[in-house]
């Protein structure tokens, strides 16, 4: 009985070890004689749409450099599970550690045990709460912000010949970074113009269905709008959705914000011309593997503390093309 | 050989005892050779050692099963019963909140150490007590606990929610009473610590005590134990309180560790803590089973996924891994049975 399930066991273990050996198989068939680099990369959660692409740019992007080799590992949206993969790369010694971590709080201590361990780590997208990282690569919401801000001016200059006319802006959940900074970099712009008035600025949570009931309230008090702003599309697609049920979708403009790819996205929808703008909040992965290959490659280059990504403006102009870039690569 | 091993095992107590011992003998012998071949595997490191038995890593596996293990050590009392509690992984979640709000939402005058006391004190209260509801209402309605504990699942994640509007309560790395705690009880050597002080405490409490013996005799034959006179309702009471204790100690140690109370944590852990428990040999039906089993049980998931993490091995074949050792592990067991 001992024996049998002893061979039980080293069954099952030559099982796992046909898993390692076939994954093994994969790495090894590189070039031999040329260095290659190893990156180690912890994502946050592969299921999120956003996360999936950066996770295939960031492959296309360091199979196309040629000397480095990379794993992915998913952390599935799980904390434990993230810092427990993290502590694991960093006994694996890679060259460079890419994390995009989960949540700010929870990967903040084991980052900074790699720095401690002398690997360079660049942050991806997410801050942490203390700067253990090499670099940070991010974009920027109070960019976003701005943008929208100059896309909204110049529409009311055009529409107006001078800067003025009735905004509504649909905020998201509020204390979040994202709502707190779309406000923000929106609201430098337009207080510089008295007479673009921002005539309401309902709360709808990021959610479509509430900011079409928000945009119903708001289109009973205000009689004259001339642009709506929403801090993601899903809830400027809400407020159009109101204004239509009413027959006022024509008198204003929507603008929102994220410009994901896909039927459902908005860069569809701009497309659609249901909303007149988007901003795409970008991967980030391009500048990241930029920066990776020449930390990588040469020892002298020290990288800035922090690097932003800008976002891209899409309108009915580009709508088409940037659609088609999204749906191609997957 | 077969035969005569299994039917003298319930011939008289010693040989009982000597039967457990054996399948932990069994579970230890297949731990090592896990952990021979872990080694064996492993990628080496750039100045050549292996990685695998590098301290840092061994420590980090501890550190890794830590959490679970302790959870689990309370599912084993459970399941000893020939119960189940689906409610641990909530309570983790509820006490890992509670102890983040007092010690961040909370601004008493008084000291630090008294706060913190405090704070972790009202987050095991109050998971004990989550707990001893669970207990209850088994043993005084006979309510199966699957269905008792299934409600507990949902309710208790959803008090963790509304008590934190469903926010992760953050803790930071500066100076006051939050971010002093975080630092004191997130070290590897006070996680693994708590565990190994733990996990030896409820050896002691399984294997020396009646309180020990009456477990696994209600598991063993409730009806039998009643009409011994065992208190069996008080027992039953116990070991869910004893339970819902575990995972709220398991809690405070995450709210450490990951610097946050966070009311959706522990997802999925009291499905983890009842593999452990079964890979350990411990048997659903209740009655038979160790500490020592679970804990070899847990450090075998531990030393497994470090091993195919380490060689890089795609996340969701952990999964598929892990699941393939429960099966096996029930395997063994069923052989064990069939052939009394």
């Amino acid at each position: 009985m001992r024996n049998q399930s002893a061979m039980r066991f080293l069954f099952l273990a030559l099982l796992a070890g046909a898993a390692i050996s076939c994954n093994r198989s994969n790495s090894a068939s590189t070039p031999e004689g040329k260095h290659q680099f190893f990156v180690a990369f912890s994502q946050a959660n592969n299921a999120e749409p956003y996360r999936a692409a950066q996770n295939d740019l960031m492959t296309k992007l360091f199979a196309a450099a040629g000397d480095v080799k990379l794993v992915i590992a998913d952390a599935q949206q799980d904390n434990s599970k993230q810092v427990a993969q993290v502590e694991t790369f960093i006994r694996q010694r890679p060259d460079l550690l890419i994390v995009a971590p989960n949540e700010r709080a929870a990967l903040t201590a084991v980052m900074g045990e790699a720095m401690e361990q002398k690997i360079p780590v660049i942050c991806l997208e997410r801050d942490i709460l203390q700067p253990n990282y090499t670099t940070l690569v991010r974009s920027d919401n109070v960019e976003i912000g701005r943008m929208a801000g100059n896309f909204i001016r110049d529409y009311l200059v055009a529409k107006y010949k001078q800067p003025k006319g009735n905004v509504v802006e649909i905020q998201g959940l509020l204390g979040v970074e994202a709502a707190i900074n779309r406000h923000k970099g929106a609201a430098e712009v337009l207080q510089e113009y008295p007479d673009i008035k921002i005539v309401a600025d309902p709360v709808a949570d990021w959610i479509q269905a509430r900011a079409k009931d928000r945009m119903t309230e708001v289109l009973r008090a205000q009689p004259s709008i001339d642009v709506v702003y929403a801090h993601n599309d899903p809830m400027a697609v809400g407020a159009y959705l109101a204004a239509k049920e009413l027959g006022r979708e024509r008198e204003m403009i929507f603008v929102g914000v994220d410009g994901l790819g896909g039927p459902a996205g908005g860069i569809k929808k701009v497309q659609d011309r249901i909303l007149a703008a988007t901003f795409v909040y970008p991967l980030c992965v391009d500048k990241t593997v930029e920066i990776a290959l020449k930390i990588l490659r040469d020892p002298t280059f020290h990288p800035d503390k922090e690097y932003t990504v800008a976002p891209q403006l899409v309108t009915p102009s580009n709508a088409a093309q940037l659609y088609q870039q999204s749906t191609v690569t997957p | 050989m077969r035969s005569s091993s299994s039917s003298t095992a319930r011939q008289s107590f010693w040989k009982k005892l000597t039967g457990q011992q054996r399948d932990v003998t069994k579970s230890l012998g297949a731990l090592i050779a896990i952990f021979i071949f872990a080694s064996l595997l492993s990628p080496a490191a750039s100045d050549g050692s292996n990685i695998f038995l590098q301290w840092g890593n061994l420590t980090d596996i501890l550190r890794q099963v830590s959490i679970v293990g302790i959870i689990s050590l309370g599912m084993n009392f459970v399941i000893l019963t020939a119960g189940i509690d689906l409610s641990v992984g909530s309570i983790l979640a509820l006490s890992s909140t509670v102890v983040a709000l007092l010690l961040t939402r909370w601004q008493p005058e008084m000291g630090y150490a008294a706060q913190i006391s405090i704070a972790i004190g009202a987050a095991l209260l109050i998971s004990t007590a989550s707990g001893a509801l669970s207990g209850t209402i088994i043993a005084i309605f006979d309510v199966q606990p699957f269905v008792v504990t299934l409600a507990g699942m949902i309710g208790i994640r959803g008090l963790a929610k509304w008590l934190s509007s469903n926010a992760n309560v953050d803790v930071g790395f500066g100076q006051d009473v939050a971010s002093l705690f975080a630092a004191i009880f997130r070290g590897k050597p006070m996680i693994i610590g708590f565990y190994v002080v733990l996990a030896a405490i409820f050896s002691v409490l399984l294997g020396r005590t009646v309180f020990g013996r009456y477990v696994r005799a209600v598991g063993d034959n409730e009806r039998a134990s009643l009409y011994a006179g065992l208190p069996v309702r008080s027992v039953k009471l116990w070991v869910y309180s004893l339970s819902g204790l575990l995972a709220g100690f398991a809690g405070v140690l995450y709210a450490a560790e990951n610097h946050q109370g966070n009311p959706n944590s522990g997802v999925g852990y009291e499905l983890d803590a009842i593999a452990a428990v079964v890979i350990g040999g411990t048997q659903l039906s209740g009655g038979k089973g160790t500490i020592a089993g679970t804990i070899i049980g847990t450090l075998m998931i531990g030393v497994l996924t470090n091993m195919l993490r380490l060689n890089n091995v795609d996340s969701n074949v952990e999964m598929i891994v892990k699941g393939a050792i429960i099966l096996f592990a029930v395997a063994v067991q069923k052989q064990g049975k069939d052939v009394r």
